[in-house]
């Protein structure tokens, strides 16, 4: 039996694990060029040659004339961009079920989810020898699923990477990162995707992304973040944390008293802000066109929201739309953004006698899909309790494969000062000296 | 969350929902925002922005360029000769 070329190999991927929304269209024998490396992207980065649809119906036949500056980026350096990745509906979710385009099943466990909500580009990273896979993260949806499907999947200062390109989700959230099989990949394009973007402000305060040089020496664990873990986790992570020490790192467990705050003010925020962002989905400018030009605008509008939007959509555009309300503004929306300005506060505290942060991050391995099924709203938002601090307030961090729990992964979250991408570099790739993890053999 | 208020957010979100999304979605708020008002308990900050980090306003020489061939729009939207079509106003 001759073996799959590239193209088909893709193919054969996602036919059995439904990670890509497209794939790019080449001839079967193409194959990738010997001086370059290929690469997938979040189906939330705009792309010449694919869809751009982020997950949901209302997208559907979306083709941007521009691509992203992290793609366009990686291209300059040799990159092919061979895919675009199923996620979460505009990266509405923890566990990748709200996609329109499939969803993705976990390497490890096809009746398991990925984790969302770059689901797709996690699961694209642990399978394919090689493959670097861009993702975006709000709230966590780079680490969780990183942590979910055994890669590393690092999450940069918010302003590193330029979001030009991006289909917004939460604006003063949202920040693109990578994930691969390997620690050195990462470390070797962090630097290609950031640094300033005339077209990207957010951009435009960050110093210069220094990754040699720096030792992560001193280790925080808030002991806030090891409640509500399963047992097996904890087991898992305070033996991690021994054989940090056992590797010449110091330990210390201290308090971070304003991360339970975290939570509820992140899903204040970021509906408010997504609640703004798709009222730009009207049935005029992108994707689904609604024809039906007699009606009055108000209907004309909401006819196509109210059909193309998935559920989760629907119930964060209404939370969001409540906490921007004349007479909640102050109790919701005002509030929550004093609590990120104060879990800041407290993190750079914790900064001043320790060089990283770290927990476990995912309190759980990943859960079946019929387990996902029985799971409330808010259950699935309470599963975000650790990763969502360090998105809350701009942090770096990244997830690292460090052991497996009956066969399914566990990651490790490593949280860094802003801009201090240099130490998760130090710490990623000391860890992949020491550990290698078992990726899944799939036989096309 | 009470089944009008749900109805009045929806509207001013541009969704219309059946009645069974209307119960759901009430049912779905209630739970959440009971858990969001535990952020009445957090200390108050005098301090905040609306960006994790410090933001630097960026300025560009005011010259004439194209970022993107406007035609393309012809190609991306319904247009009629050069007008975009959209639903009426009144």
């Amino acid at each position: 039996m001759t073996r799959p070329s590239f193209i088909q190999g893709l193919h054969k991927l996602n036919e059995r694990f439904h990670i890509f929304s497209e794939i790019i269209e080449r001839d079967d024998d193409w194959e990738i060029p010997e001086d370059g490396f290929h690469f997938s992207a979040k189906d939330n980065l705009c792309s010449l040659e694919m869809q751009t649809r982020a997950g949901s119906k209302i997208l559907d036949g979306y083709r941007p004339p521009f691509d992203a500056t992290s793609i366009s980026r990686l291209k300059e350096a040799g990159g092919v961009l061979v895919a675009k990745d199923n996620m979460d509906e505009f990266g509405f979710g923890t566990f990748s079920t709200n996609c329109a385009y499939g969803v993705p099943r976990n390497p490890y466990d096809e009746e398991r989810c990925c984790g969302g909500s770059s689901g797709g580009s996690a699961a694209a990273a642990c399978l394919i020898e090689g493959h670097l896979a861009l993702g975006e993260s709000t709230g966590g949806s780079i680490a969780c699923p990183a942590a979910f499907c055994g890669v590393y999947g690092l999450t940069p200062t918010y302003g590193r990477v330029s979001r030009y390109g991006l289909v917004d989700y939460a604006n003063s959230l949202d920040k693109i990162g990578l994930l691969s099989r390997s620690a050195e990949q990462i470390v070797k394009h962090l630097p290609t995707i950031s640094g300033k973007d005339p077209m990207d402000p957010t951009s435009w305060a960050q110093p210069e992304l220094l990754l040699e040089g720096m030792e992560a020496k001193k280790i925080a664990v808030p002991r806030e973040a090891l409640d509500g873990l399963d047992e097996s986790v904890s087991d898992t992570f305070m033996r991690i944390m021994n054989n940090m020490e056992s590797i010449g790192m110091e330990v210390e467990e201290v308090s971070i008293p304003s991360l339970s705050y975290s939570l509820p003010a992140y899903y204040i925020l970021a509906t408010s802000e997504s609640s703004t962002n798709l009222a730009r989905y009207s049935g005029m400018r992108f994707g689904v066109r609604n024809d039906n030009y007699n009606s009055h605008f108000n209907d004309f509008f909401s006819q196509i929201r109210s059909r193309e939007f998935g559920k989760e959509a629907k119930r964060r555009i209404l939370l969001g739309t409540f906490s921007r309300m004349v007479g909640f503004r102050d109790r919701y929306y005002m509030k929550a953004l004093q609590v990120r300005s104060l879990v800041i506060r407290e993190y750079q505290k914790v900064f001043e006698d320790h060089d990283v942060v770290m927990t476990p991050t995912m309190p759980f391995v990943a859960p079946r899909f019929n387990e996902i099924d029985r799971m409330r709203p808010l259950d699935m938002y309470k599963a975000d309790f650790l990763t969502v601090p360090p998105n809350l307030c701009g942090l770096p961090h990244v997830s690292i494969p460090s052991d497996c729990i009956d066969g399914m992964p566990v990651g490790v979250q490593v949280v860094a000062p802003h801009w201090q991408e240099g130490m998760l570099a130090d710490i990623m790739l000391r860890w992949e000296e020491h550990f290698v993890p078992k990726h899944p053999e799939v036989v096309l | 969350m009470d089944l009008e208020v749900v109805r009045k957010v929806a509207r001013i979100a541009r969704l219309e929902l059946s009645e069974d999304e209307l119960e759901e979605f009430s049912r779905d708020l209630e739970e959440i925002l009971e858990y969001l008002s535990g952020l009445d308990k957090a200390p108050s900050c005098e301090e905040y922005g609306f960006n994790p980090v410090p933001i630097e306003d960026v300025m560009r020489e005011d010259e004439p360029c194209i970022d993107i061939d406007p035609s393309l729009l012809r190609e991306l939207l319904d247009t009629y000769q050069d007008w975009v079509r959209g639903p009426r106003l009144a």
